[in-house]
């Protein structure tokens, strides 16, 4: 007997679905639904151009209903321009319902779901939606009030709503209260969440409370509300078939030339001249879309797939920008070297991108690995960190590629390097390809991780000159240690073998000391002269530079260092000959 | 009292010698000037081969070390180890790179102030003592310095060594009566006299040392009247010295017999007729110019149907064999060298072919015979099949 087929609501797949969607676990429902609302305040004040001001509380309220949880507060306060009070329940409580979807912008969210999803976690583990406060400009008063998901209808129910007195003009406010378990460290930890975001948002000032510990604020370092470029139109030869005729539908009855032009981007004359050239008749583009069959769009669509069209353009992906993020990595801790690289944006698989990368050294920072362990990875796919299952993502295989060794850091064969570095990488483009709906990996495929393998070797060239820099001094203070070492054995043993009076042994060492004297005094100097050189171009940037913070000066002396490289390699050079020289014998076979 | 035999005759007196470039060394210093130190430069770009010398032999290059900061370890090393082999020298005691190695070690403990100088691994020692011998012009031996025996292992009927030891007695050993034990020759072997009890009509060199115990044990001395050893690999300093005593004192033709790949005819075959790069100053006597290459010949695989191994661009260690095979064809002087070229042209066959054979393959052909391996070696020396 056949089963009965049923209809069920987005919002039933979601709700039983949760772990797709990134609470497959306690640890992860927090950090996601944190994530999620402070995704959506930092898009709203994106939107409307406000420097963002995130204040964030995470505080335990006891257990959870679930075995082995806690009962988890998770606050978000914002200064954005606030949701109308008739909009809350989709914001909230409707799946896909996205002011962002498929609109080809580097917006943090895409698609309409985590925050819906939020709720529904919200709602089965504590009986209770999310709780919002919310007033835009217009508004006198703000509303507060309770959104839950009603799951059969994919539909948001307010509750409670009430109208109150609020403090500022604009702005929402979210508080879940939910199962979950708070790790603060790590790769999935709330903090590492919260310092990711902070790095690559140079404009936000954040503040913080998590658990006992005291709070924070963390300054913004930009006053610039990043602009979010206009989105652009698809690029014909990233679509699929199906997705070309549906894309048609929404043109309604203009002519098949006409939704070419108008449909996509980098489809004009020469474009139509071609596709005509590799196979659409003619008499195809003066038809009305809506009489093409779909034979005919197929015809069309597979000419357009032959024809060599113009790059999509990189004007719709942004950049945090190599100022901002060396600012921006200062508020993490006490840097001791950082190396920034902002890529211009390319095309990779036919859609733009721009990658990022930070590279950074710490003196100072809470739990940051030391020389024998890897390197803390922060990826960031549009400015979001991405937290969980490393190993597959585009940016850990660039990483991994990438002979770091080379540049002077330790590395095993096909891993992440070590030492007490920060590596921040961020990707952005309007269409990240997600491995994922949790949006915790990037997809890797050849081309995005050659680009981020480029932006990495980059970075490192800058750090290596920098390592090799530090080596050259201590090995120059190792010389100096062999000239005291050895000198006086040299000549004792010397003197041994001839059979030398004690006066000759005594000339011969005043000798050996000039001679080694003069050999590390110039090897002092030029170490001084490389220091003085390095300072110069140091004031001369500041001078030029009026703009120049901290991590302004922090770069140029990253290239100063280099410049002043050239000085002590002559001598180097010089010995370094003697020295190959000395190791041409072939080892003995016996 | 019959003297101990030498190595060779030379009149370097060495203590001689090192203290004059000690002495140099001082005045240098006295004057404030940086001394230099000399030595030969051992390698293949400094390396000449000569058919008719039949050796390779160094060439004009130098290696000058001048004391800076970066040197200065080495020259203390250097003059501190040479202080030790001088030592040597006038004791008579003799002993290995590992126990000198040892020595300097015990050196270094006993006087604290030595402490920089300790080497950490006998590489470091190693080194030195090469230096050392490199910029005297001798043998390491000549030094007092011997390597462990290692490869050589003999067979024979026929031969009977001799050695006249230091304190005038004489020892001699008959082969014949080892019956399947190998005679092992030490690596000083040109201080051993050579004489044969009846004609002996060649010598067999084998790579594999396995494979030569096995043919003896299935007879092969007793029906040859032939010498027969080992070379274990690589042959050391004492087995390229020793095939060389029996070529020159026996006066007899010697053959090598072992895998047709690049790495035996480069490695083991050419360092045991012409010498090493890495030993330029010591092949007139540990080389064995007159050696040739039996097998296994390229048309050896086509006329005993033998089984070879494919060598792949894609596998690390046969692209380095090939690409050394490539490298050696055209900057070693002993592959260049006129009289060579059919050793050239198997190198170059074998990067054709892409194949290598092993010298145990020839156990293939009939393999219920177990004397068929020595039938093929025979008729293969009886109708002139070697290079």
């Amino acid at each position: 007997m056949a089963s009965k087929i049923t209809q069920h609501s987005t919002a039933e797949y979601f709700a039983k679905n949760l772990q797709q969607v990134g609470f497959s676990s306690p640890v992860k429902a927090v950090l996601t639904t944190l994530k999620e609302s402070v995704d959506n305040s930092l898009d709203a004040c994106e939107e409307a151009g406000i420097l963002p001001e995130l204040e964030v509380v995470v505080r335990r309220l006891g257990n959870g209903s679930a075995k082995n949880t806690e009962l988890v507060e998770v606050i978000v306060d914002d200064n954005g321009p606030g949701i109308d009070a008739d909009d809350l329940a989709s914001v909230f409580g409707e799946y896909l319902s996205s002011s962002k979807f498929g609109r080809g912008r580097c917006s943090r969210g895409q698609q309409g779901i985590g925050i819906s999803a939020a709720t529904t976690w919200a709602q089965l583990t504590n009986a209770a939606g999310v709780k919002v406060t919310s007033k835009t400009k217009a508004m006198r008063k703000a509303v507060k009030a309770q959104i839950d998901v009603d799951i059969k209808a994919n539909k948001g129910l307010v509750k409670n709503k009430e109208t109150i007195d609020w403090d500022r003009p604009h702005g929402t406010r979210v508080q879940f209260c939910i199962d979950g378990r708070v790790q603060l460290n790590g790769d999935g930890g709330i903090l590492t969440y919260l310092e990711g975001t902070t790095l690559v948002n140079p404009h936000l000032t954040l503040k913080y409370k998590l658990l006992d510990n005291e709070a924070v604020e963390v300054k913004r370092v930009s006053d610039a509300v990043p602009e979010v470029p206009p989105p652009t139109l698809p690029h014909p030869h990233t679509m699929k078939l199906g997705e070309f005729m549906t894309h048609a539908h929404l043109f309604g009855k203009v002519t098949l030339d006409n939704f070419l032009r108008k449909g996509f981007s980098r489809v004009a004359d020469e474009a139509i001249k071609g596709f005509v050239q590799h196979g659409m008749p003619k008499s195809f583009l003066h038809k009305a879309l809506t009489t093409v069959s779909e034979a005919e769009f197929k015809t069309a669509f597979q000419a357009i797939q032959s024809t060599e069209l113009q790059n999509p353009s990189t004007r719709s992906v942004m950049i945090v920008g190599e100022e901002a993020l060396s600012k921006s990595i200062q508020r993490l801790g006490e840097v001791d070297f950082f190396s920034v690289v902002a890529r211009k944006p390319r095309i990779c698989d036919f859609k733009p991108v721009a990658v990022e990368v930070a590279i950074a050294r710490f003196i100072k920072k809470p739990n940051l690995s030391d020389e024998a362990e890897q390197i803390q990875l922060l990826r960031f796919a549009n400015r979001v960190p991405l937290q969980f299952d490393k190993a597959a993502c585009a940016i850990t295989q660039a990483v991994e590629s990438v002979n770091w060794r080379a540049y002077g850091l330790q590395q095993s064969k096909d891993s992440l390097p070590l030492g007490p570095y920060v590596f921040a990488i961020s990707v952005v483009s309007p269409f990240i390809k997600f491995k994922n709906a949790s949006k915790e990996t990037i997809d890797a495929s050849d081309e995005l991780v050659e680009e981020i393998r480029r932006a990495l070797m980059q970075a490192g060239q800058k750090l290596s000159r920098h390592i090799k820099r530090e080596v050259r001094a201590a090995d120059l203070e190792r010389k100096l240690q062999h000239i005291e070492k050895f000198g006086p054995i040299l000549v004792e043993a010397l003197g041994k073998i001839v059979n030398a009076p004690k006066a000759r042994v005594k000339r011969a060492e005043d000798g050996l000391a000039k001679l080694l004297g003069r050999d590390s005094r110039d090897a002092e100097k030029e170490l001084a002269e490389a220091e003085t050189q390095l300072e110069k171009v140091k004031a001369k940037q500041k001078g030029t530079s009026s703009d120049d913070g901290e991590g302004g000066g922090e770069e140029v002396a990253i290239e100063a260092a280099s410049a002043s490289d050239e000085a002590p390699i002559g001598a180097d050079e010089r010995r370094g000959q003697l020295e190959m020289e000395f190791k041409v014998e072939e080892p003995e076979e016996v | 009292m019959a003297n101990p035999a030498t190595l060779r005759k030379s009149d370097k007196d060495i203590p001689k010698i090192a203290q004059k470039i000690c002495d140099d060394m001082l005045k240098d210093l006295e004057h404030a000037k940086r001394p230099i130190l000399e030595a030969v430069k051992c390698s293949l770009d400094n390396s000449l081969y000569d058919s008719k010398v039949g050796y390779l032999t160094p060439g004009k290059k130098m290696v000058a070390t001048e004391l800076n900061v970066s040197s200065v370890q080495k020259m203390a090393r250097t003059v501190f180890f040479l202080d030790i082999l001088l030592n040597n020298i006038k004791t008579g005691a003799v002993n290995t790179k590992r126990e000198l190695y040892y020595m300097a070690k015990g050196f270094v403990k006993s006087d604290p102030h030595y402490k920089p100088l300790d080497f950490d691994d006998q590489n470091e020692s190693d080194a030195i003592i090469q230096f050392i011998c490199d910029m005297l012009t001798v043998y390491r031996e000549e030094m007092n310095c011997f390597a462990n025996d290692r490869g050589g292992q003999t067979y024979s009927k026929q031969l009977v060594v001799t050695e006249h030891l230091p304190d005038g007695t004489r020892a001699e050993v008959d082969l014949g009566s080892l019956g399947t034990t190998p005679f092992q020759p030490k690596n000083k072997p040109q201080v051993f006299k050579l004489k044969s009890k009846g004609k002996i009509d060649f010598c067999l060199v084998i790579e594999s040392e396995g494979t030569a115990n096995t043919l003896v044990s299935n007879g092969f001395t007793k029906r040859h009247k032939c010498i027969m050893v080992g070379a274990q690999g690589v042959p050391s300093n004492g087995v390229r010295g020793w095939v060389r005593t029996i070529q020159d004192q026996l006066k007899i033709p010697c053959y090598f017999y072992g895998d047709l790949d690049a790495y035996t005819l480069q490695n083991i075959y050419r360092t045991l007729k012409a010498g090493s790069a890495a030993s330029l100053i010591r092949n007139s006597e540990f080389s064995a110019p007159e050696v040739k290459f039996l097998g296994v010949l390229p048309e050896d695989v086509k006329k005993y149907d033998l089984h070879c191994y494919p060598v792949s661009e894609k596998n690390p260690a046969d692209a380095r064999s090939l690409k050394k095979a490539r490298d050696v064809l055209q900057n070693d002087p002993f592959f260049q060298d006129k009289r060579n070229k059919k050793l050239a042209d198997i190198l170059n066959w074998l990067l054709k072919n892409k194949v290598r054979c092993e010298q145990q393959s020839i156990f293939s052909v009939n393999p219920k015979d177990p004397t068929m391996p020595e039938k093929i070696i025979v008729e293969k020396i009886k109708h002139g099949s070697f290079v």
